[in-house]
């Protein structure tokens, strides 16, 4: 049978490799053309921005160098304020699913108030946290970073919880009832069953609340008493009219949230490993 | 006990009790704070102290009660919110849609669309007012930004989650393209298309109160960090704390209240939900 030769676009779009590049290289070449429009200030010409509010690629870079030991210090205490915080947030949140996965009837109360609290902007939360650790400790630096991690710790508690209880409870089924069939104490059900069922829901949950502890890290910082973290810095160099310093912090800020990503889609690879 | 469990069944009164447990434990709070502290309404004022301010006829600021700037300022915050809201819903819808209809501006957007997921846009807010150099625009932007990304990627997601069946139908129908997308597709995607505006509007609630806070201009978050800094009555602070929390959990709400009214999918739930109340 004849077939007619198909042609070089079709058979292009056809081939997985092709594909595949495809989606490397044009993103990429996305990228370089922005570069180059940024650089070249073509940018600057369409928004009507000059280069003193929107400085060039290269000189954000250069400043960032030459600033490098005051970026890491900050860099520091916002990666501190936001890990903590989003881990004892997700611990806490994961032992909220369990109680309402236990006590079925009021404790499921308890997801419906935490969801309730995630809708508190965390700009009204913030300034809350800062007044209520005043007595914590004699310090400024140690009682914001106590307020920080905790507006960070609310965060991060609701989606953890939400995610958690569907995780104990939506199992496989009658998996349950082989548990019950085998009479397994509860402890052993939820060991054996429960736990390994909801790890990939805790990294869903992860997969929104680590880019969210980092922004909550930052909005918390305009609000600390005491001046240090990548956010506080963005804003104290844009009120100093310091744009290139603001620019570089703010390219921290977009690392620190890319890293953050990146950790977490590393770890979720090698544990989910055995999994399909 | 039996009885115990049969009211844990019934979900309003749950959650009553659990309001009333927060309240207890809040009160207890309160009065040791009072109790300790010269100035308790900075750190943790009684629940009555709060509503009574709502109430109170005596002016704060500029000859309005607290009621008067917290209503007039929350409304010119959620006005602000909702048009970024709308803007970015718009453009996340569209560029799913262009994103389905194009494997390459599929393959060119997706990685740019995960990146605004992982950067801190709040924290941009005051380069991007210097950027504009007008507030009312840096607003807009920074809503539809956070909006943009959440409506995108779960509409995408509905979009690709149609059957092969489905198609298939239409394509035995000889259905043209622009059939397939108004009645598979959409249809399909709306249910996805409102998880994602149920995740945006607080964070566009809450863009708009950052914003807010950065120049003097009115809005929630300004009269907020006026009252932190005690240029006006500390409760208005804490009345603000108080309406932001409900307007974030009402804005939540009230998707699902349109996606009840408009997704056909519900629509269709409601009636055999009648019918089967006959």
């Amino acid at each position: 049978m004849y077939t007619r030769k198909k042609n070089i676009f079709v058979r292009m779009s056809e081939n997985v490799n092709v594909q595949k590049a495809l989606g490397v290289i044009l993103p990429v070449l996305l990228g370089i053309v922005i570069f180059v429009l940024w650089q070249t200030q073509v940018i600057h010409k369409i928004f009507h921005v000059d280069v003193f509010t929107l400085p060039l690629p290269t000189r954000i870079v250069s400043i960032m160098i030459d600033n490098i030991s005051d970026i890491l210090i900050n860099t520091k205490a916002t990666v501190f304020a936001a890990a903590i915080g989003l881990l004892i947030g997700s611990v806490i949140g994961y032992v909220i699913a369990w109680v309402a996965d236990r006590w079925k009837g009021f404790g499921s109360g308890g997801l419906i108030i935490v969801t309730a609290f995630n809708a508190i902007p965390i700009v009204a939360l913030a300034p809350v946290m800062t007044n209520w650790t005043r007595d914590v400790s004699p310090d400024a630096s140690v009682r914001s970073m106590v307020s920080k991690i905790l507006v960070v710790m609310i965060v991060s508690i609701a989606s953890m919880s939400i995610n958690a209880y569907r995780g104990l409870t939506e199992l496989k089924p009658y998996a349950m009832d082989m548990m019950t069939s085998y009479a397994a104490k509860r402890r052993e059900v939820f060991w054996k069953l429960q736990f390994p069922n909801s790890v990939p829901y805790i990294f869903t949950a992860l997969r929104v609340s680590a880019p969210n502890s980092v922004i909550s890290a930052i909005v918390a910082e305009y609000f600390a008493e005491y001046i240090i973290g990548v956010g506080r810095q963005i804003r104290e160099n844009i009120v100093l009219a310091q744009y290139s310093t603001a620019w570089a912090y703010i390219l921290t800020a977009c690392i620190i949230g890319i890293v953050f990503y990146v950790v977490l889609m590393i770890v979720e690879a090698i544990i989910l490993k055995h999994r399909k | 006990m039996k009885k115990i469990r049969k009211l844990g069944q019934k979900k309003w009164l749950v959650t009553l009790v659990w309001v009333i447990g927060i309240v207890i434990v809040w009160e207890i709070m309160a009065f040791r704070v009072a109790a300790v502290k010269r100035t308790p309404e900075n750190i943790l004022p009684h629940i009555y102290q709060i509503l009574y301010s709502f109430i109170d006829s005596s002016p704060v600021a500029g000859g309005q009660t607290a009621l008067m700037v917290v209503a007039s300022n929350a409304v010119a915050t959620l006005l602000r919110a909702a048009v970024g809201f709308l803007l970015g819903m718009g453009l996340g819808f569209v560029l799913a849609l262009l994103m389905k209809l194009s494997g390459i501006i599929e393959k060119l957007a997706f990685p740019y669309l995960m990146l605004i997921q992982m950067i801190p846009i709040l924290g941009m807010a005051p380069i991007i007012l210097s950027l504009t150099g007008d507030i009312g625009t840096s607003r807009i932007i920074i809503a539809a930004i956070l909006t943009f990304y959440p409506v995108a990627a779960n509409t995408l997601a509905g979009l690709k989650s149609v059957e092969t069946e489905k198609y298939e139908l239409m394509y035995s129908y000889a259905a043209p393209k622009r059939m397939i997308y108004t009645k598979v597709l959409i249809p399909a995607c709306l249910p996805y298309f409102f998880t994602g505006l149920k995740i945006a509007a607080p964070m566009a609630i809450t863009a708009s109160i950052l914003v807010d806070t950065l120049q003097g201009d009115g809005g929630l978050g300004c009269m907020l960090s006026q009252s932190l800094r005690h240029a006006m009555s500390i409760y208005v602070f804490w009345d603000i704390v108080l309406v932001s929390a409900v307007i974030g959990i009402l804005s939540t709400k009230l998707m699902g209240w349109i996606e009840d009214l408009v997704s056909p999918l519900k629509r269709i739930d409601r009636q055999i939900g009648r019918r089967g109340g006959k």
